[in-house]
């Protein structure tokens, strides 16, 4: 299923606009939760039952939450601090026995649907043994609704959300139909008043919804899909290519999967605000971050702060991290212990982060790479302070800020090239290419794309490309855009249409991009 | 406050910390420096800060950061 079709956008997505005008404010939500359960029963049919076990699962549990947590305050009242201390020890500890078993109930679906064979495979291969492999086919979205349940249970566990007694709101919550296959990963605070205001389809929120999603295939199908077949020519064949070729197909890829990615959020998000329902944003202007680590925090931002909230600090502040950090601390300095704290739980984050996108050495690799790459920034951030105070070169400086940039964006690119790979010595043969036979001069152009289609790419790029500027300058474009004359907002909405469609890489000569995140 | 304060001027001179608003929102402190201010603030203060309390309503300022200090102090 790709939220790009026409079934998803003009069939269910309109049908289910138009019912929801009719449907009486009471049952608006009920009807949004339909809606989901009936495509996910469409997908995955009954595979329904694990993302039913998931939901009912975090439920129960966020209720068990609350009676303990309403009994401890109960005992709590009244009582001298040590002893109030001691009875939220001895209730903190229930709770943790049915966080710790709900995380593995639901962790355990993710092992066995998405690397159960992986990990078969890699045992056959050290013991040389002949485990049947089990090939199984994962429900739909499970990367993205089990992360979303573990955050809703564990902030509940932390008091930090309060317990949803009403299960609709959870069902909805974790299969809501934009959201389900791709993200964003959603916390239960992102959506739980959205889910609970009266909306309504107005035409404001019609337009505006249909405009971000206009934009998403705008950047899907004049942008990812036009690039889609010199990516796949230059990934499927490397050798036949110089290295500047595999270079620019690497760069290819990378734009390919940022317009593909954002492309789809822009039809999730559009989906969404059609029915009035705000979900967080994704992605903001990756390309402009200046390192990695502000990259991550651009780019797939619910994942990263998913990884930050959930893991990263958790790890930093557990306490074997702490007692060997204050050890360093006493017995080096300040700055090495939390170098190696930041170096423990950046390479939790990064391990998981590569096993997330996928059951792979390449994916492995990818969070790897970063892992390294953001650690050694850590690590020379202070003798770069240095050379610039020397310099004299402020952080401030635009030829300085634009240098970080195209850094950054060139370090992504192999990171992106080490993902698409078909595996890890493809990717060190690519990459072996580039630095050894790169030649400029050589670059092959013209694989799967002509002239006009670069035509087309590159001023697709270019609106793109202004776009963000203006979103990095805070300047709301769509905004902006709604304040025209009708005559002008139509013209510019018909524009679009028009350029998809006429302008649109599909038809023979063409291969769509698969959704991507929809695998992971 | 005042050791506070020269604590965050130690991970960036670069900031105004008696006026910034968004220290977290606005990247004037990534991960890593929250992590120095963490370790640096459990030695000075002598509290423990949780997981939970690291969003970045507590820390977007040198004022929020303090108030969480003096919070933590109170539930010691």
């Amino acid at each position: 299923m790709s939220y790009f079709s026409l079934k998803y956008l003009l069939v269910f997505l309109l049908a289910i606009v138009v019912v929801y005008i009719f449907t009486p404010k009471k049952l608006k939500r009920l009807l949004l939760l339909l809606a989901s359960y009936a495509l996910f029963l469409k997908v995955s049919k009954k595979l329904v039952i694990y993302l039913l076990l998931s939901t009912l699962s975090i439920y129960i549990s966020g209720l068990l939450f609350k009676k303990i947590d309403d009994k401890r305050n109960i005992k709590i009242k009244g009582v001298d601090k040590e002893k109030r201390k001691e009875i939220k020890e001895k209730y903190k500890s229930k709770k943790k026995i049915i966080l710790i078993c709900c995380i593995l109930f639901n962790v355990s679906f993710l092992f066995i649907f998405k690397y159960l064979t992986f990990f078969t495979n890699i045992i056959n291969i050290i013991f040389s043994s002949d485990i049947k492999v089990l090939k199984l086919l994962a429900p739909m979205g499970i990367s993205f609704y089990t992360l979303s349940a573990l955050s809703y249970l564990i902030d509940v566990y932390n008091e930090k959300q309060e317990a949803e007694k009403n299960i609709v709101k959870i069902m909805l919550y974790l299969s809501f139909f934009p959201t389900i296959l791709e993200g964003p990963i959603l916390k239960y605070s992102d959506v739980k008043d959205e889910f609970e205001k009266k909306s309504k389809v107005t035409y404001k929120n019609f337009c505006f919804g249909v405009q971000r999603i206009l934009y998403g295939l705008f950047k899907k199908f004049l942008i990812a899909d036009r690039l889609n077949m010199f990516v796949k020519l230059v990934f499927d064949n490397y050798t036949n290519y110089n290295g500047s070729t595999i270079l620019l197909g690497a760069l290819f890829y990378t734009i390919l999967l940022y317009m593909e990615f954002s492309g789809t959020m822009d039809v999730v998000i559009g989906s969404a605000e059609i029915f009035d329902i705000k979900l967080p944003e994704n992605f903001k202007q990756p390309f402009f971050s200046k390192n990695i680590s502000e990259f991550w925090s651009r780019w797939h931002i619910t994942l990263g702060l998913w990884f930050k909230n959930y893991i990263f600090y958790p790890v930093s502040l557990s306490k074997p991290v702490k007692k060997l950090t204050t050890f360093l601390r006493n017995k080096i300095n300040a700055r090495f212990s939390v170098i190696v704290m930041s170096a423990i739980s950046l390479f939790a984050v990064w391990s998981l982060n590569g096993l997330w996108h996928g059951a792979g050495f390449t994916y492995i690799a990818f969070g790897y790479y970063h892992f390294i790459l953001i650690l050694l920034g850590n690590i020379f951030e202070p003798l770069i302070v240095k050379i610039l105070n020397k310099l004299k070169i402020s952080r401030q400086n635009k030829v300085y800020k634009f240098l970080q940039i195209i850094k950054t964006s060139f370090l992504v690119v192999l990171g992106e090239l080490i993902f698409r790979a078909k595996d890890l010595t493809t990717a060190i043969g690519m990459l072996k290419s580039i630095f050894t036979n790169f030649n400029i001069t050589k670059i092959n152009f013209l694989l799967g794309m002509d002239s006009k289609d670069y035509i087309v790419l590159i001023i697709s790029i270019i609106i793109v490309f202004i776009i963000s500027i203006l979103k990095e300058k805070n300047i709301n474009v769509r905004e902006k855009i709604s304040e025209k004359h009708i005559v002008i907002r139509w013209i510019i909405y018909y524009a679009l249409i028009l350029g998809i469609i006429v302008f649109g890489a599909y038809g023979p000569g063409y291969d769509p991009v698969e959704p991507i995140y929809a695998d992971f | 406050m005042e050791k506070l304060i020269e604590i965050l001027e130690g991970l960036n001179p670069e900031v105004d910390f008696k006026t910034c608003n968004d220290l977290v929102d606005g990247r004037h402190l990534d991960s890593l420096s929250i992590l120095s201010l963490i370790s640096e603030i459990e030695s000075e203060f002598d509290v423990v800060i949780p997981t939970v309390e690291i969003i970045p309503e507590n820390f977007n300022s040198a004022k929020k950061i303090w108030e969480l200090i003096e919070r933590l102090e109170e539930d010691n």
